[in-house]
C-alpha cells in the first residue's frame, strides 16, 4: 500500500491494439518451388559428359557387385540352412515311416554277422546323434556324398562299411550352410560319443585319443573315466597298421585313404574279420574353405538292440 | 544406372516406390533361387568329401 496522503500514481494507458495487415511472403514458395531448386542444382553441376556417365556407371556397377557378393554370403550361410532343413525333415519323415511300417528282424547276437542294410542313394538309412552337441543335434544320414545328397544331411560314402560293420563307416557333412551338421566337428574331444541308430540297433562310437594324447594315454587320468571304456590308441590294441588312426586329423582333399577300412592303409593288411569297427567323419577345413579336410575317427564301443522306449545311456552325456 | 531406372519408372511417387521394391525383391529372389544354386558348386567353399 502506498503511504497515505500521496495521490495514486497514474497508470499507463494501454494503447489500442494495432491490427497489422498480413504481409504476403513469397520467400517460402520460391524456396520450395521445384523449378527454382532444380535450376539452382543444375547451375552447380557441370554438364553431363560421357566421362561423367561412364564413371558413375562403373561406380554403381561396383556397388552392385559388392551387394551381390554380400547377398551370396547370406545365401550360403542362412538360406541354404532353410532349404536343407526342409529336405532333412522330409528324409527323416520318410525314414520314420519306413521304420514304423516294415517288420523288424531282431539283430543276430554275433556282431560279426550283421544283416546288411539295403542302402539306396539319396535315401536316409540311419540317425546320428552327438550328445555333447546337445539334445537337438540329430541328423538322418543319407546314402551317397554328392552335392545333392549332402544338401539333405550327412552322407555315407558309398562302398564304405555300414554302421556296426567291421571296417570304416565313413560320413561326410557340411560345415557351413546346408544345415551345417559338422559345424563344430573340431570341438569333439577324445571319448565323446557319436551314436548311430539304425532300424534295429544303436551303435555307440567314441572318438579315439588325439595324436597328442596317444603317447601318455595309459597314464592319462582321462583314460580312467567311464566314458573312455574301450577307447585306447589303436596302435596299442590293434597293431601298427592303425598307428595313424587318431581322434582328429587334418589332411589334404586328395587323401582319400582316411576313409579306407584301415585308415591310411589302402592295401588292406588285416583280414576283414580282424578289422576294427570304425566311424570316420569328414568335413571341410578351415571353415569357409575347401583347402583341407577335417577328419574325426571313432571306434565302436557298444551296441544295443532297438527296443520301445529304450534310449542308450550315452545319449544323455554332455 | 539406378538414376536411369528411377527416371523410367512410370506413375506418381508412391507407385514408383512400390515398383522399385518389387524390382529389388524380384532380383534378390532370382539370385537366391536360380543364380546362387547354379554358381555355388562351381566355387571352392564347400567341398567336404575326400577323393
Amino acid at each position: 500500500m502506498p503511504p497515505r496522503g500521496m495521490p495514486p500514481r497514474p497508470r499507463p494507458v494501454d494503447p489500442p491494439t494495432e491490427v497489422i495487415p498480413r504481409v504476403e511472403d513469397d520467400y517460402d514458395d520460391e524456396y520450395y518451388d521445384d523449378d527454382y531448386y532444380d535450376e539452382d542444382e543444375k547451375d552447380a553441376l557441370p554438364p553431363e559428359s560421357f566421362a561423367r556417365k561412364a564413371v558413375r556407371g562403373v561406380g554403381e556397377g561396383l556397388i552392385t557387385m559388392g551387394l551381390v557378393v554380400l547377398l551370396f554370403v547370406v545365401y550360403e550361410v542362412y538360406v541354404t540352412d532353410l532349404l536343407s532343413a526342409e529336405k532333412q525333415q522330409d528324409a527323416t519323415a520318410a525314414l520314420d515311416s519306413e521304420w514304423s511300417s516294415n517288420t523288424v528282424t531282431p539283430p543276430p547276437a554275433d556282431p560279426n554277422r550283421q544283416s546288411k542294410l539295403n542302402l539306396i542313394e539319396g535315401k536316409a538309412f540311419a540317425k546320428m546323434y552327438i550328445p555333447v552337441f546337445g539334445n537337438d543335434w540329430k541328423f538322418s544320414v543319407v546314402e551317397g556324398t554328392t552335392d545333392k545328397h549332402l544338401e539333405i544331411g550327412p552322407g555315407h560314402y558309398k562302398d564304405t562299411a555300414q554302421p556296426g560293420e567291421a571296417g570304416n563307416f565313413a560320413i561326410a557333412g557340411h560345415r557351413v550352410g546346408k544345415g551345417a551338421p559338422f559345424n563344430d566337428l573340431d570341438l569333439l574331444e577324445s571319448c565323446n560319443a557319436v551314436v548311430v541308430q539304425t532300424q534295429t540297433q544303436w551303435f555307440v562310437y567314441r572318438v579315439l585319443p588325439m595324436s597328442s594324447e596317444v603317447a601318455g594315454w595309459a597314464s592319462n587320468p582321462k583314460s580312467k573315466q567311464p566314458a573312455c571304456t574301450g577307447v585306447a590308441p589303436l596302435s596299442t590294441t590293434l597293431g601298427d597298421a592303425y598307428a595313424k588312426t587318431v581322434g582328429q586329423e587334418i589332411v589334404l582333399p586328395t587323401q582319400g585313404e582316411v576313409i579306407a577300412p584301415i585308415p591310411h592303409q589302402t592295401a588292406a593288411a588285416v583280414p576283414a574279420d580282424k578289422q576294427a569297427r570304425l566311424l570316420t567323419l569328414t568335413t571341410c577345413h578351415p571353415r569357409f574353405s575347401d583347402r583341407q579336410r577335417l577328419i574325426v575317427h571313432a571306434i565302436e564301443t557298444k551296441s544295443y538292440p532297438v527296443a520301445d522306449g529304450f534310449v542308450p545311456p550315452e545319449m544323455t552325456e554332455g | 544406372m539406378y538414376g536411369w531406372i528411377w527416371r523410367h519408372l512410370p506413375g506418381p511417387l508412391y507407385l514408383r516406390v512400390v515398383e522399385a521394391v518389387v524390382l529389388v525383391v524380384g532380383i534378390v529372389a532370382l539370385l537366391m533361387f536360380v543364380v546362387f544354386p547354379w554358381a555355388e558348386p562351381k566355387l571352392p567353399f564347400n567341398n567336404v568329401t575326400t577323393q
